[in-house]
């Protein structure tokens, strides 16, 4: 079996690692279970939730329907490397605690990211996004805990004030 | 869930990869936001898939603009057609459908070659491309290229023409003839994200002096076996002012469109719904602005 092992380089959370993996490994898999990093939630395993975001190359993609061998030479982001040190919790999560966007907290990693992804974008694009636009940004998240409300307030908050 | 993946980096690659398994059974994948899915819940083992996504080569993977016509690499993903200006200028239709496609995270993934070659009945950039009259180009295992227009690319649900010496290479959109459009993307379904349409609709018109139609697009999606081009309904809006559609008219088209359309009763409408939002959606095309 191991001579079908694929050798794959990236970069993860800041930190490069190499690796051999199976080739049907799924890029969720191999956050959680081979690297340990267990913030990135497995909900639905079929695109449904968006607990499982990460960012790869800056975007963000479910990892459980993403192949670990497809993330060879790129950069992923989880929600550990949001967090320092100096700063333990990045400004997104500082607005979703303000705006009691956290109740269980299963959705709230990959909202997070997707929210930093669009307001990379946003960013870029040098735009301020309506509510409706910040709406869209998060359909591809489920929360059973809070009616969205306040997740969006959250996520407007901290995408309509970039300075932060 | 496991099986072997062959990741070939250039189309030569790609197609000896397609000669060394046309004796076995393979897949194709680019995204894999489908066929993983698929492959979770089925038990085939033995499996091997071509995976496309690494392959760089701008004839799978760029959108390359010519005055003939715009052709999208296979390859190219939903958020970069949703994002691209010349179609969101040129083919609303197309830029809607793709902002309407499940989820960001999925369309950043999900390729317009999958989307198509998925050939679902309600395939959300299948059911666009089919009204602005889309072609495919095909790559051929001896490396020659095969035309088809896009209608009958699609033979039945989950079945194209493609074979298994064949994979998609890139789709051509011609380009319009007249600048002034009226063009869209209608979705029906029982929430606005992450949905798969219970009744969608396609038009793409583009308009001479007095804003008379003189090319009409006009596809219909989730209520056939496959997307369907709508030809008497697009022929009869010929030459009509699409400012001034009388009522009768529009109604007339309704109806038109109605007629090429064959729904069943699925897990998430009944026929006689889905004919019902077909006939008002398609009402509505000219009751908008």
């Amino acid at each position: 079996m191991d001579e079908n092992l694929i050798p794959i380089s990236f970069t993860i959370n800041g930190e490069k690692v190499s690796k051999r993996i199976l080739p049907s490994l799924i890029l969720i898999d191999l956050i959680r279970d081979q690297l340990q990093l267990k913030g990135t939630k497995p909900g639905c395993l079929e695109g449904e939730c968006g607990a499982c975001t990460v960012l790869v190359n800056g975007s963000a993609v479910n990892s459980c329907l993403y192949m670990a061998v497809n993330i060879d030479g790129k950069e992923i982001l989880t929600i550990e490397g949001l967090s320092s040190i100096e700063q333990p919790l990045h400004p997104i999560q500082e607005k979703m605690l303000e705006h009691g966007a956290v109740q269980c907290g299963f959705c709230t990693c990959g909202i997070v990211l997707t929210t930093k992804a669009f307001g990379e974008e946003c960013k870029k694009e040098g735009k301020i996004p309506t509510r409706k636009e910040v709406k869209k940004s998060l359909e591809g998240h489920l929360c059973r805990c809070t009616g969205y409300v306040k997740i969006i307030d959250a996520a407007e908050d901290y995408l309509t004030h970039p300075s932060v | 869930m496991n099986f072997n993946i062959e990741s070939p980096t250039s189309k030569e690659e790609l197609l000896n990869c397609l000669r060394n398994h046309q004796s076995g059974y393979f897949r194709l994948a680019a995204g894999f936001t489908d066929l993983l899915i698929e492959l979770k819940k089925s038990k085939t083992e033995e499996l091997t898939v071509i995976n496309l996504s690494q392959i760089k080569d701008k004839q799978f993977t760029g959108i390359d603009i010519q005055p003939s016509g715009i052709r999208i690499g296979a390859l190219v993903n939903v958020a970069q057609i949703g994002k691209n200006q010349s179609i969101r200028k040129s083919f609303p239709v197309l830029q809607q459908a793709a902002d309407a496609l499940a989820s960001g995270q999925i369309r950043e993934v999900a390729t317009i070659g999958g989307n198509i070659c998925q050939a679902s009945p309600s395939g959300d950039l299948s059911c666009a491309l089919v009204a602005l009259k889309a072609s495919c180009e095909i790559l051929k295992m001896d490396g020659t290229i095969r035309h088809e227009s896009l209608n009958d690319f699609f033979r039945g649900p989950a079945v194209t023409s493609l074979q298994k010496n064949e994979v998609l290479k890139s789709i051509v959109i011609p380009a319009n003839q007249t600048n002034k459009l009226k063009s869209g993307f209608i979705k029906i379904g029982k929430r606005s994200a992450m949905e798969c349409s219970i009744v969608s609709i396609s038009y793409h018109f583009q308009l001479g002096a007095d804003a008379a139609i003189l090319h009409s697009g006009i596809a219909i999606g989730a209520v056939a076996p496959t997307v369907i081009f709508c030809r008497e309904a697009a022929d009869f809006l010929h030459k009509l002012n699409v400012n001034k559609i009388h009522e009768t008219d529009q109604l007339k088209v309704a109806e038109l469109i109605q007629q090429s359309a064959s729904p069943i009763d699925d897990q998430r409408a009944s026929a006689w719904y889905r004919n019902e939002v077909l006939f008002n959606s398609a009402k509505s095309i000219f009751e908008q602005d």
